[in-house]
Formats: C-alpha cells, structure tokens, sequence
C-alpha cells in the first residue's frame, strides 16, 4: 500500500489553480448569510442593512473558492430575497478554467484577497447607483420606491463610503496577468501529460491492464476494423461485435457476491450476483461509438457522458460538457468508454472528473478498444486502483482514426 | 457406463480477476472438469457465473431469462468462431500503418435442433450476419422412448461448410447423436461440426467423446450429472419452455 503511494504519478487537470478574478461591484448575492425570524421581519420592513460587510457569510465564500481553486467541484447557494433564505437547491460549479467573484465586498475579506488573482475596482458615480438601484428594487424585487430611499441614505451610502470605497487601493487591473496565467497553464499541463509517458518505454504494463484474448476471431476483426479498405457497414458491424466483446470483459472487473438459488427442478446452485449497480460514462465523441455494444449487454444502464475535445490550436484536452447520473458515488462498478487513447490525455482528465464527483478509483474501469501503450502506463500510473481492458496496442501512440471510420465524419 | 463420469459435487472455487487477492473474489461452483481435448469450456469468469446463475434461477422471469441467455450463446459463438481456420492477411490501416492481420477462410452454416436450438439463431446471427440455418426435427418416440428424426432442412452444399451444431442443453445427447449422424450422411465431416451448447452433463460430453472424437463440443459450464428423469442436475429446467412458454 506505501509503495501503491509513493509510486502514484501525479496528474493535475488544467482547472486546477483556476484564475480568480474579484470584481468589486454591484452584482449576485449568492453569499447573503439566511436571516433570523427577526431579521428576516426587518429585511421585510427595508430595515436590514444588507449593504454592510456582516451581511455576508465569507466563512463559505471562502470554502467554495478554495474548493474551486484545488480543481473540486462547488456547490454555490442560491439566496431568495422573497424568503429571506437560502433555497435548498444549489449551483454547481466544476472545471472553470477562469471564475469571477462579483460583489460589493469581493475585495474586502482578506482571506479572500489571497485567492484572487486579480482585482477590479468598478466605479460609478452615485447618482447612476442610487437610479439603478430604484428601478432594480421596483421592478425585480417588489419594493416601493420611499423604502428604496430610506435604505440608500440609511445604509449603502454610509456603507460605501465605510467599506466599499476602501478596497479601491487593493485593486489592480491586469488583464495581461490572466491571459499569461492561461498560456503558462496549458503549457504547463501539456508538458505534465508529456512527461507522464516518458521514462516508461521499458516498464511492463501494469497488472491491471487486461488485455483481450487474440482468438482468431478477434484478429480476423481486427483486420476488417483497421484495414482502410473495409466498407462502412462492415466496419460499424464488426465494431459493434468488439465493443460488446470489450463490455463482457469489462464487466469481469466489477465486484461479486456469492448467492444460492434454486433451478425450476428444485436444485440448488451456487453462484454469483453483482453486489451493485453499475453504469457507463462516454467520453464524447468518440465514446458514443461503444453505446451499441454496451445496450447489448446492460441495456438499461444508466450513462453519465461528458465531452472532451483536443484545443485544435495547442492539441491540449479540454473540458466542455459533463452530465453524469446523481448518484454515481454510489454506484458499484463504472464503465468508462472511449474507443481509442491517443496521448491519453482525454482518459486522464475523464478519470480525474470521476474521482472528483466521489466515484471511488477501485470502481473505475476504462473500457478502449485501440491503445497506445505510453497512454495506458501513464494512466495506471496516476490512477493505480483503475482498472483497463483493452482490444489492440501499439508501442507509442496514434492519431485517433476510430471515431472517424464508426461515425463517418 | 453413465456412472463413471459422475462426480458426486461441481468444484467450488474462488472466481474473480488475476490481481484480485484471493480471499477478495467470492466462491461459486464452476463447470465439472473432462478430461477431453476435444471439449471446450467458456473461461470460468465471474461474469460467465453471474449470468448462468441468473437463467438458472426458477423465480428469474421469461425476458430475462431470454436476455441473459442470449448474452451467454452470444459469448458460445464467439468461441466456437475461433475454431474456424483463418489465413495471413496483411492490410493497410487509416494511417498508413501495416498490420499483419488475418482472413476468415471457409463457408460456415448453423443447424439448429429444434425447438430449443432455435433460440441460438439471434446469437449466431449477431456474429455472423445473413449465415444460412438449417434445422433438424427431433422428437422421443413414444413407444421406444428412443429419439426419432421427424424433420430436416438443411443447406444444399451443406459438405463444403462448417456446421455449427445449436442446442442449448446437452443431457444424454441421443438427440445430438442423431443430428450429428443426419450432418454426416450428407458428407460434413466429423471434423468440421462443431455443437454449441450452454449446459452439458458429464455423461453426455464421455459418450460424445468416445463416438465423435474429432467433433468439437463448446460449452459454457458442465454440469454435476443427471436424475432419474435425465434432466442435468442441477440444470436450469427446459430451455425451450422457459425460452418459449413459460
């Protein structure tokens, strides 16, 4: 188990050390702390000071941004104004590769300040203010415009000039800064997925590699699937075939328990029964390709996918599209497809999505039909628990050709 | 002679994944070993258990049980297919890489022995698609109690092909005998049959070996042994009732 630890590689997806930007302005108010019975009944009189520091629970704002910062994933609360409370449903936020914090006191907390990686300081005069106020209060929110009023001289005014007005002096604006940060981040996770492969030329496959059996048959489809030549129909065919092949084997990888049951002749057998649920993740759009063969063998599982794409400029993998089934933390065994690693970007990042919405690394098995091997060690080396089937190899690495032969384009 | 073949009860062994440490993998019991080369066993994967385990469950019902039986035959096929003789074939692939692959070579046919057979035909078809299917009517005559041929149609040039022999539960195998029987009065020879099916008994697979030794059997999981009745203990009941009826 130390050694399991130790020789762990590291990987960090490129959404880690997100770049924070803290606008100080007008803007959301996800952050307003729930209010007492009491406050709640002067909020509803325009009694509230809303406009003060107090008002705000920076202890979570502070939470969510480091949560955000380490790359996890953030649930950000919705306040109601008509209840004077959070609702029970929250946003959430994964894998933003810039975020920016909008609010009257976003530059104010200094816990806050050292998460930031920039800082706005918006003016505006007061009179634009205090009439973009009036109509916001009267038309969104219900107010009359004599409460609207008293609330500006009583508390944003005072309030501004206390606490707002302030945080000028920490604001510095440089948006050549963040631009930097990017390029310097994709350059630097590039490199980082670059590295993973070298150096493991010679090193043996990891045990949990599991390579299918090469029968003759599944040559002979190997041959048609690769072989350019092959029509489309025969390649979708024989793909299929494999795909529901890989699944069979895949499914070898989950956990089992021992049962007995009785045959209609009133025997008993000793057998076996998946402890849990499993269910499949695509990484789009390759993935889609395995979806035939995987309904032939788990027609009804439930299917989390998520799109990677390959930036067309600086070939680094990102990140665009993620909806996975809400209890997949619990769920026994997950099938993660995608027909072919290249530099094995896309899988990385694909398992590290996983880990992060709490599939633990154990239950992960990566399903691929055609893989390069500096991929596959570079993936079992960041992730020693998942586990891999795979059809066909080759030593380095290659374009991606499947997904273009399966769907056409 | 039915008696030698019988072992009192299946193995019972830890089934699972090679890095899996053994006290992890769950015990179930798998298929009887034979000491035949002709006869050839599904890997016994937990995957391959689960599956028999639920069609041979009495309380699992009729679309499941066709379900996951159609995902046990689909697995048959695919290893019966790799007992068909391919050629070297080189190709190029989508970029440029060689690959030295190989070529299916010979005409192949199922022969499904009806009724039960005939529900191996969609896992046949998922592999091989547009293969031709013949069938083989077989049926115990009353009053002999000995199995008697009622029916078949078969292919044409059945001599020049493989034959791919479909019948799910492979008891005594008197239906078996005689179908493989009608396949060599119209030339196929023995060599060139293989009979795919999901449960065999011990006895069935000894008497099979020593009339047909060069016919190949493909089997996912053989049995204890038989009842007086002749049904595989402990089996999965009637196939053809529960795939049909039921």
């Amino acid at each position: 188990m130390a050694d399991m630890v130790t020789q762990r590689a590291h990987y960090s997806p490129p959404w880690a050390d997100v770049s924070i930007i803290g606008i100080a302005a007008q803007g959301q108010d996800s952050f307003y702390k729930s209010l007492d019975e009491e406050a709640s009944r002067k909020a509803f009189r325009n009694e509230y000071d809303f406009d003060s520091p107090d008002a705000i629970d920076f202890d979570v704002l502070v939470d969510r941004l480091r949560e955000l910062k380490a790359g996890k994933r953030a649930e950000i609360p919705i306040y109601s104004f008509a209840k004077h409370a959070r609702e029970k449903e929250t946003t959430s936020i994964y894998s933003p590769h810039v975020l920016i914090l909008e609010g009257i006191f976003a530059l104010y907390d200094p816990r806050v300040l050292e998460l930031l990686d920039m800082k706005i300081f918006c003016e505006a005069d007061a009179d634009t203010c205090l009439s973009r106020r009036i109509l916001r209060d009267v038309e969104e929110r219900g107010r009359d415009i004599k409460g609207c009023i008293k609330q500006w001289f009583a508390y944003v005014k005072p309030n501004f000039e206390a606490y707002v007005e302030p945080q000028r002096k920490v604001a510095v604006m440089v948006i050549q800064y963040i631009e930097r940060k990017l390029i310097e981040k994709s350059k630097s996770h590039r490199a980082a997925l670059k590295k993973l492969g070298q150096g493991s030329e010679n090193d043996a496959l990891s045990e949990n590699v599991i390579l299918l059996k090469q029968t003759s048959q599944v040559r002979g489809m190997n041959t048609i699937i690769q072989d350019i030549d092959t029509s489309a129909e025969d390649f979708i065919f024989y793909f299929d075939r494999i795909a529901a092949l890989l699944v069979e084997n895949a499914l070898n990888n989950i956990y089992f328990e021992s049962v007995t049951v009785e045959t209609p002749t009133g025997n008993k057998y000793h057998g076996l029964h998946a402890t849990g649920e499993t269910s499949a993740v695509v990484i789009l759009r390759a993935g889609s390709t395995f979806e035939t063969g995987l309904r032939r063998v788990l027609p009804d599982c439930k299917t989390g996918r998520l799109l990677i794409q390959s930036n067309i400029r600086t070939g680094e993998p990102e990140l665009h599209y993620l909806k996975l089934p809400h209890d997949i933390r619990t769920h026994d065994g997950v099938l993660l497809l995608d027909p072919q690693m290249s530099s094995g970007g896309a899988g990385l990042m694909a398992v590290q999505v996983l880990v992060d919405h709490g599939v633990p690394e154990d239950k992960i098995v990566f399903v691929t039909y055609f893989a390069g091997r500096i991929a596959l060690k570079g993936l079992t080396k960041v992730f020693p628990g998942v586990k891999v089937v795979v059809c066909t190899t080759v030593p380095d690495f290659e374009e991606r050709w499947v997904e273009s032969r399966y769907l056409g384009c | 002679m039915a008696s030698s073949a019988k072992p009192s009860q299946s193995p019972k062994q830890s089934v699972g994944p090679d890095y899996r440490p053994e006290k992890q993998k769950p015990t179930a019991t798998v298929s009887t070993e034979v000491p035949f080369e002709n006869v050839h066993t599904l890997s016994q994967t937990p995957q391959l258990i689960a599956l028999l385990t639920m069609i041979r469950d009495k309380n699992t019902d009729r679309a499941d049980f066709i379900f996951y039986s159609n995902r046990i035959i689909r697995l048959l096929v695919e290893e019966g297919l790799n007992h068909l003789p391919v050629v070297e074939h080189a190709i190029t692939t989508p970029v440029g890489r060689t690959y030295a692959g190989v070529m299916f070579q010979g005409k192949i046919c199922g022969v499904s022995i009806m009724r039960a057979g005939e529900a191996m035909e969609q896992g046949l078809r998922d592999c091989c698609r547009s293969v031709r299917i013949g069938k083989i009517l077989i049926q115990r005559d009353e009053e002999t109690c000995m199995p008697k041929l009622f029916y078949d149609k078969l292919p044409e040039d059945i001599a020049d092909r493989w034959c791919l022999l479909l019948d799910p539960m492979f008891a005594t195998g008197g239906s078996a005998i005689m179908a493989v029987d009608v396949l060599k009065s119209r030339g196929v020879p023995e060599n060139r049959i293989l009979f795919l099916n999901l449960i065999a008994s011990p006895q069935g697979i000894e008497n099979f070996a020593k009339k047909f030794p060069e016919l190949r059997v493909v089997t996912a999981f053989i049995d204890q042994g038989l009842d007086e009745k002749n049904y595989i203990v402990p089996g999965l009941g009637d196939f053809g009732d529960r795939f049909y009826t039921m």
